[in-house]
């Protein structure tokens, strides 16, 4: 009954872990990979390791997000740019 | 297993299935405010976890979360501006007199009930969690996470809804 936590937390990673995988549009990935990291940080803060939780939290919720969108956003620029010249 | 323990459990169940659900499936702006849902929720459950172990060291995790969720979810009502505005409905923006009002919010990607109810969910554990505390530092500790928490959610659910019109684009 005490691990009820820690099993809804495993659910969580395991459910937005596949979601990640099964959406195909990758700004849409990005923000399921937000919740990941989201989820990523409960699970390690409930087992008992809140300084891992602490550093998943600010590179999985805001960082990796962030990286991916810029990229998305560069690549959709560039081919709009190259559609344009050619 | 305490009573701190078995809260965050149901409100970590119950947000994260609505956060999952809502995530992956409808359109863009419906997945933002998931997105957006997942911290609102999370924050609160960590809270209540961190009372619950009797680790008042585990609320800095909800502090950094309070002031990280709400950073994310602008990085996204920035960069994905183009497809939220798609989804919204552009009457109301259109004309000065309802952007005046605030009209167009009820019917804007972030209706403003879920906003509403995801605050009082903080508002209630972090008053819980300060009662359960006692007065002291740990206590502002608190009341900043949850002013944070709070705070953050309505500014990220304005800007979903295009309340700043200035920085549009992008």
């Amino acid at each position: 009954m005490a691990d009820a936590v820690i099993v809804v937390a495993l659910l969580l990673v395991a459910g937005s872990a596949t979601a990640a995988v099964a959406v195909r549009d990758p700004a849409r990935q990005a923000l399921v990979l937000s919740v990941l990291g989201v989820a990523l940080a409960v699970l390690f803060t409930v087992l008992q390791a809140p300084d891992v939780g602490l550093s998943q939290l600010a590179v999985g919720s805001a960082l990796t997000p962030l990286l991916i969108m810029l990229a998305v956003r560069k690549v959709r620029r560039c081919g709009r740019t190259g559609d344009e010249t050619r | 297993m305490n009573g701190w323990i078995l809260a965050a459990t149901v409100v970590l169940a119950g947000g994260g299935a609505a956060v999952l659900w809502g995530v992956t499936s409808g359109p863009m702006s419906r997945r933002v405010v998931a997105q957006n849902l997942a911290t609102s929720v999370a924050c609160p459950a960590l809270l209540l976890l961190a009372q619950g172990y009797d680790r008042p060291a585990y609320v800095d995790l909800a502090l950094l979360m309070a002031l990280l969720g709400p950073i994310g979810t602008l990085v996204f009502a920035r960069l994905l501006a183009v497809d939220l505005a798609g989804d919204r409905p552009r009457a109301g923006r259109e004309s000065p007199a309802c952007r005046a009002n605030d009209g167009n919010f009820a019917s804007g990607p972030a209706a403003w009930g879920p906003t509403w109810a995801a605050a009082a969910l903080g508002a209630g554990v972090v008053v819980a969690v300060c009662v359960a505390t006692g007065p002291g530092r740990a206590m502002v500790k608190l009341l900043v996470t949850g002013a944070l928490l709070i705070g953050g959610n309505v500014i990220a659910s304005r800007a979903l809804s295009g309340g700043f019109e200035g920085v549009r684009g992008g």
